[in-house]
């Protein structure tokens, strides 16, 4: 049993807000898990030995800025290790959006909290009992919401912080929802987000997990898809010492569509996991992900990809395919790919490959009096940049692509 | 500008180029003209220096130096520029990246500064438009999602930014309409400065319609069968490559 496990239960004793009674389920729940090892599959690549007798504070008064993006006009909701600093009060908000905090009692978190994500996440069971502060994101039917909704999450030096994100898309409602975290110090962060998605509405959505350097970070997004709406997802993730995301996209709906892209680029020595679940509970739903890592010296990085087609998700379509380039012999990659399908007429398509050059593409790049240096710098770069260039937001893309040329840049220095 | 010596050169173990003779001088405009398979296409990856394309025999001389000693973008560093019959995808890197890059490693080359973002705007939104691109091309992935059309004017786009000594165009007029073809021509043609040299390789007469060459060359199964005038391309137009009277072997690479 890990220490900071049973503090956490210890902790969770004292929680005692209007969620209390589904926080109590949450930690019979957490009280029953056994802390992973070596031999539990979902953890099986990644230690936690880093967080097994972790203490850190719970509480700080740091102060923090969201992160300044050229041309994104953005409604900001900042957490500063695990504090919302952001007065809701103050937001002037467009019709059809409802922000609340997530200590104020809403019919929309009582809804959706603990009702997308999947109860076998262990740090989101953590999360559910101890995460008291978050934002509880309301969008009315039929509403469109132009300006994009940014959640920023910043972890400091030597905290511990829990924070939550609960999202309901009305029927037919359009939105941008982007999770921002970051921090470099030795924290501990985790950030859930469950998105309940209704008929027909359309979610944007972004995670960036920034995290570096001796930050660990462990955290999900979790979709619920109803009929015919739409999912566009971007993950974009570093290491840090340790980066844990959980993805789950549920189509509980026919005709949804969802397409999820992520990009994780690892300096020397960090370690990444992502684990992404796609439930196909529902006939004719289509969902295309793609996956790409770069991964540096004596870095770490695991991808799970599952996809579950069920009995009834006839008409399925799925995609997904990762691929990784790795920079140095000491560049590590698990990647296992899981298909399950119990449904007869589905098309799916699973791919894992550690990437290599493409020969026409250098050649073409030579005949141009490019370098060959630069031209695999551009090669390697642009197997990333590709899932960037794809974001719709194109601001978020203009900010994105320079922070992550510099980050691949140093990490070829250094591998 | 360039001079080809019975050039011998072969892709794994088939030889394509058999004994080929090409003298080009500065200005000058050369068709190579000739059937499938008798290696054009070939003779433009030789020279640009591309891997697996092994010469086994002769020279070739690019402005006073070894062209067949300097690596692929030395080759492209001192002038050479190969126009692609298919030119490449490359979806995760911008037009604009490439270029800019590519550029720059032309004018370092040949001694000049580095152009700066907005220079270099300038020049890239001036040739764009010459050949009819859309500006918001420069933002898209190299040739990612182009029609063949679109990709063929691009590759004349780079032609007009890099400056080169000279030019092979590869097939630049296939799959094309009279309009698409018009655009790539006039794009050749404003190049042509009495300086530049061009080859320019088709399969058919209706290119050179646009681009009037100063000499026309018949390729076949390997090597130089027929050189003449403008006339030489009419005269094919109206037989067809028939007459070369033996049946042509392979695919062209």
């Amino acid at each position: 049993m890990s220490q900071w496990l049973a503090h956490v239960i210890e902790r969770a004793a004292a929680v005692d807000d209007w969620l209390s009674p589904v926080r109590a389920e949450a930690l019979a729940k957490l009280k029953e898990q056994t802390w992973p090892g070596r031999r539990t599959e979902a953890w099986r690549y990644t230690s936690l030995h880093a967080v097994e007798d972790l203490s850190l504070a719970t509480e700080s008064s740091v102060q923090a800025e969201a992160p300044a993006i050229a041309g994104l006009d953005a409604l900001d909701l900042v957490f500063v290790d695990g504090r919302l600093t952001t007065p809701l009060a103050d937001l002037d908000l467009p019709e059809g959006l409802t922000i609340r905090a997530l200590t104020d009692k809403s019919e929309a978190a009582e809804h959706v909290f603990t009702k997308v994500k999947p109860s076998h996440h262990l740090f989101g069971l953590v999360n559910d009992v101890l995460a008291t502060q978050g934002v509880v994101i309301d969008v009315a039917q039929d509403a469109v919401i132009e300006r994009p909704i940014r959640v920023v999450n910043f972890a400091s030096d030597n905290v511990e912080s829990h924070t939550r994100v609960l999202v309901s898309l009305g029927k037919n409602a359009k939105a941008t929802v982007i999770e921002h975290g970051s921090g470099t110090g030795h924290s501990l962060n985790t950030a859930f987000a469950e998105y309940d998605i209704a008929n027909e509405a359309r979610l944007e959505h972004y995670r960036f997990a920034l995290h570096q350097g001796d930050a660990i970070h462990v955290g999900g997004s979790h979709f619920k898809l109803a009929n015919k709406s739409r999912l566009n997802s971007t993950l974009i993730g570093y290491g840090s010492q340790l980066t844990r995301l959980d993805v789950d996209i549920i189509h509980a709906g026919e005709h949804a569509h969802a397409k999820f892209n992520n990009a994780y680029l690892l300096a020397p020595k960090e370690h990444f996991d992502l684990h992404s679940t796609i439930e196909h509970a529902m006939p004719n739903g289509t969902t295309e992900e793609n996956a790409r890592g770069i991964i540096g010296d004596k870095a770490k990085a695991v991808f799970n990809g599952r996809i579950h087609i069920h009995r009834d998700a006839q008409k399925t379509l799925a995609e997904l395919n990762n691929r990784n380039l790795l920079l140095s012999r000491g560049a590590q990659i698990n990647t296992k790919p899981e298909l399950e399908i119990y449904a007869d007429d589905v098309q799916c398509a699973h791919g894992a490959t550690v990437a290599e050059i493409d020969e026409e593409a250098l050649y073409y790049l030579l005949t141009r009096g490019i370098n060959k240096q630069m031209a695999l710098v551009m090669l390697n770069f642009g197997f990333v940049q590709e899932l960037v260039f794809d974001m719709p937001n194109k601001a978020l893309a203009d900010w994105l692509q320079p922070i992550l040329k510099q980050r691949f840049e140093d990490m070829m220095e250094r591998s | 500008m360039l001079t080809i010596k019975d050039l011998h050169a072969r892709v794994e173990e088939k030889t394509i180029i058999k004994g080929l003779n090409l003298e080009i001088k500065p200005g000058e405009v050369h068709a190579i003209m000739g059937p499938n398979g008798a290696g054009k296409s070939t003779l433009g990856y030789v020279l640009s220096g591309r891997e697996g394309y092994e010469v086994e025999q002769g020279e070739v001389t690019f402005n006073g130096a070894n062209l067949l000693e300097m690596e692929v973008e030395e080759r492209a560093q001192a002038g050479l520029f190969l126009a692609f019959q298919y030119p490449v995808e490359i979806p995760g890197v911008s037009n604009m990246e490439f270029m800019k890059e590519s550029v720059n490693a032309m004018r370092k080359a040949r001694g000049e500064d580095e152009l700066s973002s907005a220079e270099f705007l300038k020049k890239a939104k001036a040739a764009c438009k010459q050949v009819n691109l859309p500006l918001d091309f420069l933002k898209r992935g190299v040739n990612e999602g182009f029609s063949g059309g679109e990709k063929k004017r691009n590759e004349i786009m780079q032609l007009i930014m890099l400056e080169p000594k000279l030019a092979i165009l590869d097939e630049s007029d296939s799959g094309l309409d009279v309009d698409a073809l018009q655009v790539v021509a006039n794009g050749v043609n404003s190049q042509r400065d009495g300086k530049r040299s061009f080859i320019v390789v088709t399969h058919y007469q209706r290119l050179l319609d646009f681009i009037e060459p100063d000499y026309v060359h018949i390729l076949a199964q390997g090597k130089i069968v027929k050189s003449g005038g403008p006339e030489l391309a009419k005269e094919v137009e109206a037989s067809g490559y028939a007459w070369l009277g033996q049946a042509q072997e392979g695919e062209e690479a």
